[in-house]
């Protein structure tokens, strides 16, 4: 197929396959730069608390997601560090939070301090407390990810286990 | 995040990742409209694939300016045949926008901006297509415009 040129395109389709480098002189990069900060600070007012709630859970939920996709395992980043965060993104009392998805408040701090592994209808109610917006599987992912390094590096376990283990495999 | 198959209107699973140093060679001229050679090994350029095949639809270079909290769109194309009428896959660009609106959002969470500067004859299509704000000689997206974009693309 004879690929058109650039020129034979329409503004229209233009905007929906590129963006063109634009040249600016030292000038307007500067009077670029002063209109922009304007728009935003506007922009930036007319924000709600709920919108900037809304976008820092979602900001949450985009970390979370970059954790999970990674290699590394960060023994910080536990179920209990991300809900603090969430807990801490909604700027509500944890005792007002516990009542919001039903939950005990002495159990929620032990998920959140690390005591205690969260069941699953924990991530479901995270979920569904979201609004979808942090899926279920995510909060599930975080204490496989957790368990799947305590597994892969857990010596003790395996020196215990040893004696158990009376024939192997040539 | 999907991008459809404009013959069949199929929608297709995509993902965007980093060009890594051996595909630079792939983007060339003739399919990507720009001299992508210009960009060193420490310049961010991100590659849209459909999954599972490692062909090259769209490739997109933002900066990011860390201090004012905001991500700028350099340049952006989509393969050559993916452009026009008769292109063979649609949303494209809206998929590579979302995404650097995606990595400023994970960044800088409410205060998230991304911007670039349009050429003046497509800023309207810009404004129009991707809900860009006018920020004098940039378009931005911003909080519920940014939102929007992410969600009609990416969620």
């Amino acid at each position: 197929m004879k690929t058109k040129k650039i020129t034979e395109y329409s503004s229209q389709e233009l905007a929906e396959a590129y963006v063109f480098p634009v040249k600016l002189t030292a000038k307007q990069k500067e009077e670029a730069a002063r209109q922009l900060l304007q728009a935003r600070a506007k922009t930036q007012a007319e924000l709600t608390e709920s919108d900037k709630q809304t976008s820092r859970v979602l900001q949450l939920r985009f970390r979370l997601e970059d954790y999970l996709n990674g290699e590394a395992f960060d023994p910080a980043l536990t179920f209990g560090h991300f809900l603090k965060e969430y807990v801490s993104i909604l700027g509500k009392k944890r005792k007002v939070f516990a009542d919001e998805i039903s939950v005990d408040e002495t159990l929620l701090s032990q998920f959140v301090n690390a005591h205690r592994l969260p069941p699953d209808y924990m991530a479901i109610r995270l979920e569904l407390h979201s609004h979808n917006v942090i899926p279920a599987h995510y909060w599930y992912r975080l204490v496989e990810k957790q368990k799947e390094h305590e597994i892969k590096t857990n010596k003790t376990l395996r020196l215990k286990e040893m004696k158990f283990v009376h024939s192997r495999v040539a | 995040m999907n991008i459809t198959e404009t013959e069949t209107g199929i929608k297709k699973g995509a993902r965007i990742s980093a060009v890594e140093e051996k595909e630079r060679r792939l983007l060339t001229r003739k399919r990507f409209a720009f001299n992508w050679k210009m960009f060193g090994s420490s310049d961010k350029l991100f590659k849209l694939q459909i999954e599972d095949n490692e062909d090259i639809l769209g490739v997109m270079n933002y900066i990011e300016m860390s201090d004012e909290k905001r991500i700028e769109i350099k340049l952006l194309a989509c393969a050559s045949e993916n452009v026009g009428a008769s292109k063979k896959y649609d949303g494209i660009t809206g998929c590579l926008i979302a995404f650097a609106c995606r990595s400023a959002k994970a960044a800088y969470g409410d205060l998230a901006c991304v911007s670039l500067v349009p050429k003046t004859v497509l800023r309207e299509h810009y404004i129009n297509k991707y809900h860009m704000l006018d920020g004098g000689w940039q378009l931005y997206l911003e909080g519920a415009q940014m939102i929007s974009l992410i969600n009609e693309y990416l969620l």
